[in-house]
């Protein structure tokens, strides 16, 4: 089937179009301020005039190109532009700062391949796997999933549980806007004939990112001169450094992969993770926080095979789990393709078209990024006030050249300050994202559960699945509730 | 009384925890206004709708009680304990007319005219005071934008009075 998957991929067309993705790809992701999913966001309109493969053979390339891109900005302008690129930005622009920024770019780039390749190798098997798997789940136990994946993202990310939940209570509100699947009841559309197809997904990615961002900053006057730190000598690394960095590579594959496919709130957890454990494992503790090679290294690894574990459950389930996996999601739903246990086997030209080019971009970013990295520093010399007017005048093309009408923008503009609110009180983005798209799903799953049970809501809990998720859910979300009130409890006394 | 011992960002997050209270109580009263269509389901449009503004409203709930607690949220890219940095609503004023203007002028005088005086007005809004040179660089931007959507990709864009000019 992958065999297949690359004859797809390999016809000079495809290839071409692989190429333009690593291209744009790396190109809008190394712009500071612009994280992955914001990134194949704004090209998303780009891929729309192509035909259905091309496409997302071009997205997966922009999606490692993206991810490929972050790093760099992160390591040389301490500006991560996503949770996944802290770590990143933490130890490498200290190695820049120390004159290595060569060998921090060489790793970040290596590593990010080997974790690509392999994690994408365990895609290419996990997720038929998972798929098939799926076909016998009931609607009440996607559900049950869906409800997990709600828990975990909204309370994993950022430092207030609340936080999240009131990111993925407003994205769900936003969800509900437009014509009810089945009965057609319109739910607040206001009399507005625009809004009776719903809010654009794509919209709401580009506007949150993009110019909530613009707001937030404008707001703060932040935009302090950051350094840029110049480069000298390649982007290589020494046979010292190699042997440094092999060990944390694989660490931190083997810690990003399975904690993208569990929906466990992005990025983050995974690449701090990587970063702890190369740090006690090191016997150069001292160079850490300083410029250890390790802890760009791993977190980077780790990253990366994130991005490509998280893509299991979007592909074999329709569950995104992270808001750049959103966007993948959006981009095969603007073709009519809906992710899922069947689309193995309704569309399996593109699953495997899309996990063969994967590899495809991954060797490319390789190939092509190490001589590039030049052209990409210059990128980084573009003065913010232009960035920031170039990305929010893009983001407003984004939105309109979706469906050609201004409705689209109104929207853009009163999510973008949405935006600018979370930002200002601490509320995390990604749940909102999650919420907009899960929740229609949501309720049609808990429509079609109750249908099939006759209206009798034991069904939402029949069964070793749902029973299962729950009791997950349970033990993950509620048990360190309970265990840190408490200790809370315990202290008062 | 409590309000008094509040900061001005608390304040600031007190009314943002209230409009989310008040967000789903708007989501409750629209949806028990919502007009069914007929045809027997047996799930009514309804019940969503009314789980999504319980749940809306006692988030916004719990986020008020822990505002009034003092439990404040961190702002983005700054840590806990750093001094409040009272927004600029003149930036912000600024900007969101450059975007308001994009969205106005958008179909009346096309593209290359609402995206120049977009990007203009961000690049005021964020500084720039080089008013002639940004004008240059605004224009050369909608251009090179214009032609490659509507030329290279063959994706439409509202031409306004350059229609006679170049063509569609």
């Amino acid at each position: 089937m992958l065999m297949d998957g690359f004859q797809t991929a390999f016809t000079p067309t495809n290839l071409m179009f692989g190429l333009l993705g690593t291209f744009l790809g790396t190109l809008v992701g190394v712009l500071p301020g612009i994280g992955p999913a914001l990134a194949i966001g704004l090209l998303l309109p780009i891929c729309l005039t192509v035909n259905p493969t091309s496409a997302l053979i071009m997205f997966a390339a922009i999606y490692y190109g993206a991810m490929y891109g972050g790093s760099t900005t992160s390591i040389l302008l301490n500006t991560p532009g996503e949770s996944g690129s802290v770590i990143t930005a933490l130890e490498g622009n200290k190695m820049a700062k120390a004159g290595r920024a060569g060998a921090a770019l060489a790793t970040a780039a290596i590593g990010s391949f080997v974790a690509g390749t392999i994690a994408t190798l365990l895609l290419a098997f996990g997720a038929p796997a998972l798929a098939d798997l799926a076909l016998t789940i009931q609607p009440a136990g996607y559900l049950a999933l869906i409800i997990l994946a709600f828990a975990t993202v909204g309370t994993l990310l950022g430092e207030s549980r609340i936080r999240g939940l009131v990111a993925l209570a407003v994205g769900l509100v936003i969800g509900l806007v437009g014509a009810d699947l089945q009965s057609g009841a319109l739910r607040l559309t206001f009399g507005n004939l625009n809004a009776i197809d719903g809010i654009e997904t794509v919209t709401v990615i580009v506007a949150i990112f993009a110019l909530g961002e613009a707001l937030y900053l404008a707001s703060r006057h932040t935009l302090v001169k950051v350094e840029l730190l110049t480069m000298s000598g390649k982007a290589w690394m020494t046979r010292e450094d190699f042997k440094r960095s092999w060990k944390p590579w694989l660490r931190g594959t083997a810690i990003g992969f399975p904690l993208g496919v569990i929906p466990a709130g992005g990025s983050e957890v995974p690449t701090f993770l990587s970063y702890g454990v190369e740090k006690a494992l090191s016997k150069n503790k001292g160079e850490f926080g300083k410029g250890a090679i390790e802890g760009v290294a791993g977190p980077e690894a780790a990253n990366n095979a994130n991005a490509a574990g998280v893509l299991v459950p979007m592909l074999a389930l329709g569950l995104p789990t992270s808001a750049t996996a959103a966007v993948v999601l959006v981009a095969f739903q603007s073709f009519n393709i809906q992710p899922g246990p069947m689309l193995f086997q309704t569309n399996p030209e593109i699953v495997w078209g899309l996990i063969a080019s994967l590899f495809i971009g991954n060797t490319l970013l390789l190939v092509m990024n190490l001589p590039l990295i030049r052209f990409w520093v210059l990128l980084l010399k573009i003065p913010s006030h232009y960035l920031y007017a170039g990305i929010t005048t893009f983001a407003l093309l984004g939105a309109y050249a979706l469906n050609n009408s201004t409705f689209d923008l109104q929207v853009a503009l009163a999510v973008g300050f949405i935006g600018y609110l979370f930002r200002r009180f601490g509320v995390p983005i990604t749940p909102l994202i999650i919420g907009v798209i899960l929740g229609p799903l949501a309720e049609l799953y808990f429509k079609r559960a109750l249908q099939i049970s006759q209206g009798d809501w034991h069904i939402l809990i029949a069964g070793p699945f749902p029973k299962i998720i729950y009791s997950i859910l349970l033990l993950v979300i509620i048990g360190p509730m309970v265990w840190s009130f408490k200790k809370k409890f315990a202290n008062k006394k | 009384m409590i309000l008094q011992k509040i900061s001005k960002q608390g304040k600031g997050e007190l009314a943002f925890a209230g409009s989310l209270f008040l967000l789903g109580m708007f989501v409750a009263w629209d949806t028990s206004k919502m007009v069914i269509p007929q045809g027997s389901s047996i799930v009514s449009p309804q019940t969503f709708p009314y789980m999504v503004a319980a749940f809306t409203s006692l988030v916004g709930l719990v986020l008020i009680s822990d505002v009034l607690r003092g439990r404040l949220g961190t702002p983005d890219g700054s840590e806990p304990g750093d001094p409040f940095i009272a927004p600029s609503y003149k930036t912000m004023a600024i900007l969101m007319a450059a975007i308001g203007l994009h969205v106005i002028l958008l179909e009346i005088a096309g593209y290359v005219v609402s995206a120049t005086i977009c990007f203009w007005g961000v690049s005021f809004a964020f500084g720039s005071r080089k008013y002639l040179k940004d004008f240059g660089i605004s224009l050369i931007f909608a251009l090179t934008v214009y032609f490659s959507f509507t030329k290279g990709l063959n994706i439409n864009l509202p031409a306004g009075f350059f229609e006679g000019v170049v063509g569609k």
